[in-house]
């Protein structure tokens, strides 16, 4: 019924178009990504780092993209390139400075390779087996920055900044094998030998030691250093002396120091003076004599067995040494005469003395007249005489003493002489081989013949005794034998633990050496897995590539 | 009650309530942008790392270059290949597709409309595979983890990656095919 024409009736619906926004909020999104992206970019561009670069003797194991480099023990940058340096034989490593390390990269700063050392004082570096070699670094003090740097061919030893002090000594010649030796204050480990070189002119050996604080306060200007490398010996009059610090110290070397009793205000060592090395701790210590006195001795025996530096005692007591041994002529009676030198510390003395006599003794140390005519009594009522003594017969050393003979020939002291002439009386040594001339010749005339058959007879009649004691006591035996197993099991028992503890192919060893060579293998097999994976990270997936 | 058509109206389904459009609205526009921020995504997606393994000696990070690379160098050349197209190609090829199909509306040129409508098809049917090396990153960082000895963090620049992907994909859907054919028709 509808016709076509009734459409035209109908009212027209009209679109009303909505008034659209002309951007649409999709282009939220891309504006987004791209802030996130440009936010990244900058974040990237501000973290970065400087780039830097260090020359090295040589790069062992150092690889672009693998090497660190670490502060204490803090990763810092990464190497990005290792490659030949136009300074001919040297090779230059870039590396990328991480941003927070950056104001680390100045001029004094200090790197060097870390690779595994193993010393006597030390293993080092042991976890560079597994992770390969790193770059280690050592901030330095100045404030102005620099990129390029050179690499130290021998790693730092101390950190700059742990507390304590550095000191510099002078050596004649050193003894340990390689820098890190410790240095001992009382037999206590407290630092260790930084560096030591020669010095510019060749004559010495510089050697900077560093003691950590708060060991570095008993050093002041009078301590003294001495090397412990080794083993001590020393001959002298004293006998065999045997001296070593530690195992240690034995083998790698080392140092030890000491302040002398005697300064009692030291003041504190001021920084860059350099102390002596001495060789050992007796020269080290040896007294600074203030006053010594030389005096000329005449002995009219042979000087066999006295040697420069030999002791030379006053009443038994340590007073000075031999300076010089040699011989006189005299012109006027054609005589050559054996002539000692030696000379007498008068403090060495003083020490010993109670200390409300040392004043009054001290002035006579002042007053050379008045000291000159206390030893001339000494020499003419009391009869001080100097002797040549033999202080060890086994090695023939000798020493002068300066003794009292009460019965010794008169002699007068010149005191208009210099030095002064002691007299002498003659050595205990002479004396000593005539007795024991006589003494032999004694033993020659004793009737050793009867004395044996006496001694025969004696035993005989033991033998007797020793038999009813046999007889009389079977108990005895058997307690005896009892005894004797019982300490025979126990014999045993020592042997049989001898052998599985400590043994050369005991099971303990034996397991010990294995369980070693176990570790070793599996830390290889460790290294060569991580190589692979590392080669092949995808055979972690996929299984390893037989055809390769 | 009757009405002639009045061409595009949108108006909710009576009975689900959902938008009723004769056309994708907006189509254009929405296309564009989500485009835009697939290739702005697309930078970092190949310039970070996507994935950082560590093994005892080291450790070491590769962007999806570099992977790569890493993996022709070793002698995997078809898994290199694989990983290029997939994850390179691929989404540079969906990008400039769309850029072409949007740029070709735009001139309302009318010439091989069939040819462009099958590009069409062939975006939104490949898109869905994009997602593979997301895929693998998750896997593998599932799966590689012997800490100490190796360890595997994905990198920064995978999300950028996942971005790219999933925007391509809600670009190509956002995309009316029939605007094509609009010139067509002309």
């Amino acid at each position: 019924m509808t016709d076509q024409s009734d459409l035209r009736h109908l009212p027209e619906a009209i679109a009303v178009p909505r008034q659209r926004m002309r951007v649409s909020a999709v282009w939220i999104i891309p504006i987004l990504a791209a802030l996130v992206a440009l936010g990244i970019a900058i974040q990237r561009v501000w973290s970065e780092g400087p780039t830097i670069t260090i020359v090295f003797d040589a790069a062992p194991g150092i690889e672009a993209g693998k090497t660190f480099v670490k502060y204490k023990d803090v990763k810092i940058g990464q190497v990005t390139a290792v490659q030949l340096s136009e300074e001919p034989g040297k090779v230059e490593v870039r590396a990328k400075i991480a941003r927070s390390a950056a104001r680390l990269m100045v001029e004094d700063a200090q790197f060097w390779v870390v690779r595994p050392r193993i010393g006597l004082s030390e293993i080092s570096g042991l976890a560079t087996l597994l992770s390969g070699n790193y770059i280690g670094f050592e901030a330095g003090t100045s404030n102005n920055e620099r990129r390029s740097f050179t690499g130290l061919e021998v790693p730092r030893i101390v950190s700059a900044n742990a507390p304590g002090r550095e000191f510099l000594l002078k050596a004649s010649d050193v003894r340990w094998s390689s820098a890190g030796a410790p240095v001992y204050y009382r037999r206590v480990p407290v630092g260790q030998v930084v560096a030591y070189d020669l010095a510019p002119d060749g004559k010495a050996v510089d050697v900077k030691l560093f003691i950590n604080a708060p060991y570095d306060r008993y050093v002041s200007s009078e301590t003294r250093f001495w090397d412990v490398s080794g083993l001590d010996i020393s001959l002298d009059t004293s006998g065999v002396e045997l001296r070593s610090t530690s195992l240690e110290a034995l083998i790698g070397g080392g140092v030890a120091f000491d302040t002398p009793a005697s300064a009692d205000q030291p003041a504190p060592a001021v920084d860059g003076t350099p102390f002596t090395l001495y060789r050992d701790r007796t020269t080290a210590m040896r007294h600074p004599d203030a006053i010594a006195t030389p005096y000329v001795l005449h002995f009219g025996e042979s000087l066999q067995g006295l040697a420069v530096g030999a002791p030379v005692t006053f009443l038994g007591i340590p007073a000075g040494e031999v300076t010089e041994v040699g011989l006189s002529y005299d012109p006027a009676t054609l005589e050559v005469r054996p002539r000692v030198v030696i000379i007498l510390y008068a403090d060495r003395l003083l020490e010993k003395l109670p200390s409300n006599q040392q004043a009054a003794v001290q002035q006579l140390n002042q007053d050379m007249k008045k000291g000159r005519a206390v030893l001339q009594r000494l020499v003419e009522k009391r009869g001080l005489r100097a002797q040549l003594r033999s202080a060890n017969l086994l090695t023939g050393k000798r020493y002068v003493a300066l003794d009292y003979f009460a019965n010794a020939p008169a002699s007068r002291l010149d005191l208009r002489r210099e030095p002064l002439e002691l007299p002498v009386v003659v050595g205990t040594m002479p004396d000593f081989e005539a007795k024991l001339a006589s003494l032999l010749a004694k033993l020659d005339g004793l009737p050793l013949e009867s004395i044996g058959a006496d001694l025969k007879n004696a035993l005989e009649t033991l033998d007797q005794t020793m038999k009813n004691v046999d007889k009389t006591l079977p108990a005895v035996q058997t307690t005896l034998e009892e005894a004797r197993r019982a300490i025979a099991s126990v014999d045993r028992l020592a042997t049989n633990a001898d052998t599985t503890l400590v043994g050369p192919n005991a099971p303990a060893q034996q397991e010990l050496r294995d369980a070693l060579q176990e570790v070793t293998a599996a830390a290889r097999a460790l290294r060569v897995l991580a190589d692979s994976i590392e080669r092949h990270p995808e055979s972690l997936i996929r299984g390893r590539a037989d055809n390769q | 009650m009757l009405s002639r058509s009045a061409g595009v109206v949108p108006s909710p389904c009576a009975r689900c309530g959902a938008g009723l459009a004769s056309r994708r609205p907006n189509s254009i526009q929405r296309t564009w942008a989500l485009a835009i921020a697939a290739a702005i995504c697309y930078v970092p997606a190949n310039l970070l790392p996507v994935l950082t393994t560590q093994t005892l000696a080291s450790s070491r990070s590769d962007t999806i270059l570099s992977g790569v690379a890493a993996l022709y160098t070793s002698g995997s050349w078809p898994l290199a290949l694989i990983v290029l197209i997939a994850s390179v190609m691929i989404p540079l090829g969906k990008l400039a597709a769309l850029a072409y199909l949007l740029i070709s509306v735009r001139r309302g040129s009318a010439n091989g409309t069939r040819d462009r409508t099958r590009l069409y098809r062939m975006i939104e049917l490949i898109g869905r595979w994009s997602m593979l090396d997301v895929f693998v990153v998750a896997f593998v960082v599932a799966l590689i983890q012997f800490q100490p000895v190796m360890a595997s963090q994905p990198g920064p620049g995978l999300p950028f990656f996942a971005a790219v992907v999933v925007l391509t994909m809600l670009a190509t859907t956002s995309f009316d095919p029939r605007l094509l054919w609009d010139a067509a028709h002309d």
